[in-house]
């Protein structure tokens, strides 16, 4: 029974938020799969649940606590470190799917609630969208749609849980995996996509070249000898044997000015050029070597994954 | 509510877009506690807060918060009082305090086992020796069954030293609990049905004594 109808809008705010916290937190699970306390995780399709990557410790022997205080066991579908993501597969039981927020920004100032199950009991904790920005690259290379700033204070075991608007619509999933001593918001636009990889092939496939560079700049007169204004690029410092660069003749020493007419500055820009669907084409390095501009055609390959 | 044609969205917005009265209310939940909030003060510690809970002269606090058989009652009016440590339970963290005064207004109570995680609560006291500083916060988890501070009222509220054994209370301005410590950034306060049997026993405690004399 609300308490709006006769408290006036203070109550009724509270009433919503809690209802809020009731309905979506029918959809946020317990992930035992670390020692100490467990994290959180959220029911994004039937007998699928998503989590932050860095709370699954093991591959194997993973429990799920359910909203109705039920325990059973989860697959791991698969992971993508590069977002902090995971996805689960239930072996049984069953659990309604959170409803996402429609695609669109949050506002600054929109009131939000992160929810989390660190237990038996569902925990909320109340603030602000802080910030809102485009898409951002993580450091080990990830996408993420929209930035997303939270004036908000997380507690243990929150990492894996949703970040859910006063409607009780997710917005996204929360993880203190992504950036150092603060809580980020991964949206739901890019868990869904995630998602759907993981749920498809296991990992979020990721082009690759191999090869670690380092910025350099570039002096006057080699600028001039290049005809480039550009004033900076990436030394190759390492080809790692066998891989795509290395089959394609790059060499350790080349200064890479450019990738498909895309001057790079930054290694993140290659990263950022290695994209899943990249897999398998060529891609043209521009590349200065011995004072002279050459262009090296190399065919993206698949990043191999850690551990295999 | 009519869910089907008035989703929550609606609510919540409407409840911020319709008036400014959200903002008012608060002010109304923080003045309605300040009348019920003392200062307590106990040796040369800085002070801490205390709820008037009856009318004749019992007010709650902290056991941490009142640590001797006596402490210095400061009302909202400012009227200082000697109390007389009647009970204290360090376990539940409960000092019961009796003071000696007129037209004391004691605090409304709610059983806080009723509350749900995500309702709003306020809290009330001196943190840092600020006096009479409200803050705003979210049931983070109600009480559970378990024994000690883990079982109880759990709120995402900024809370500091100073704000020990003053209210938390929900948006009708009732009291839902005692602040009692900050773990992990919680806020921790004893739930009112602990304070209400703990008031209880020293009241049975008293009319047993009263009968055997």
């Amino acid at each position: 029974m609300p308490a709006s109808s006769s408290g006036g809008p203070l109550a009724a705010l509270s009433d919503d938020l809690a209802a809020a916290v009731d309905t979506v937190g029918r959809s946020v699970v317990a992930i035992h799969a670390r020692r100490r306390i467990p994290a959180s995780g959220v029911v994004w399709q039937p007998g699928v649940i998503v989590a932050a990557h860095h709370t699954i410790q093991r591959d194997d022997d993973i429990n799920v606590t359910l909203h109705d205080g039920t325990t059973t066991t989860a697959t791991l579908a698969g992971r993508d470190p590069s977002t902090d993501l995971a996805v689960l597969r239930l072996v049984s039981g069953a659990a309604a799917p959170a409803a996402a927020a429609a695609d669109g920004a949050p506002r600054v100032g929109q009131l939000v609630l992160a929810l989390g199950r660190p237990g038996t009991t569902v925990t909320a904790s109340l603030g602000i969208v802080s910030a809102v920005g485009g898409e951002w690259r993580t450091w080990q290379g990830g996408t993420i749609d929209r930035f997303i700033r939270l004036d908000l204070d997380v507690y243990d075991g929150f990492s894996g849980g949703p970040l859910v608007d006063a409607g009780g619509r997710v917005v996204g999933i929360n993880t203190s995996g992504l950036a150092r001593a603060t809580a980020l918001t991964v949206p739901a636009s890019t868990v869904g996509r995630v998602a759907g990889q993981l749920l498809e092939r296991g990992h979020v496939a990721r082009g690759w070249l191999g090869l670690a560079t380092q910025p350099v700049r570039l002096p006057p007169p080699l600028q001039r000898g290049l005809g480039t204004e550009a004033d900076g690029g990436l030394v190759i410092v390492n080809v790692e044997p066998d891989s795509p660069a290395d089959r394609g003749g790059v060499l350790i020493g080349d200064i890479l000015l450019a990738l498909d007419d895309v001057s790079v500055r930054d290694p993140g820009d290659v990263l950022a050029a290695l994209g899943g669907d990249r897999i398998g084409k060529a891609i043209t390095l521009h590349v200065a070597r011995g004072g002279r501009a050459e262009r090296v055609s190399v065919t993206v390959g698949e990043r191999p994954r850690a551990g295999r | 509510m009519p869910g089907a044609e008035s989703p929550v969205p609606r609510c919540a917005e409407s409840a911020l877009h319709a008036s400014f009265g959200v903002e008012t209310a608060l002010a109304e939940v923080a003045e309605r506690l300040g009348r019920v909030t003392v200062q307590v003060r106990a040796g040369g510690r800085s002070a801490g807060a205390g709820v008037v809970w009856l009318r004749s002269g019992i007010v709650i606090t902290n056991a941490h918060v009142a640590a001797g058989p006596r402490a210095e009652v400061v009302l909202p009016d400012g009227r200082a009082l000697t109390a007389v440590v009647a009970a204290r339970d360090p376990r539940r963290d409960l000092a019961l305090l009796s003071v000696t005064a007129e037209d004391l207004e004691p605090a409304l109570r709610v059983d806080a086992r009723g509350l749900r995680a995500g309702e709003l609560v306020v809290a009330l006291g001196h943190p840092l020796g600020v006096a009479y500083a409200a803050a705003l916060g979210m049931v983070h988890r109600a009480p559970t069954g378990a024994r000690g501070p883990a079982g109880w009222l759990h709120a995402d509220i900024r809370l500091a030293p100073g704000n020990s054994g003053g209210p938390l209370a929900d948006v009708a301005g009732r009291v839902v609990g005692i602040n009692a410590m900050i773990v992990g950034g919680l806020g921790i306060a004893v739930p009112t049905h602990l304070v209400e049997a703990f008031v209880r026993e020293f009241e049975a405690a008293t009319r047993g004594g009263a009968r055997a004399a």
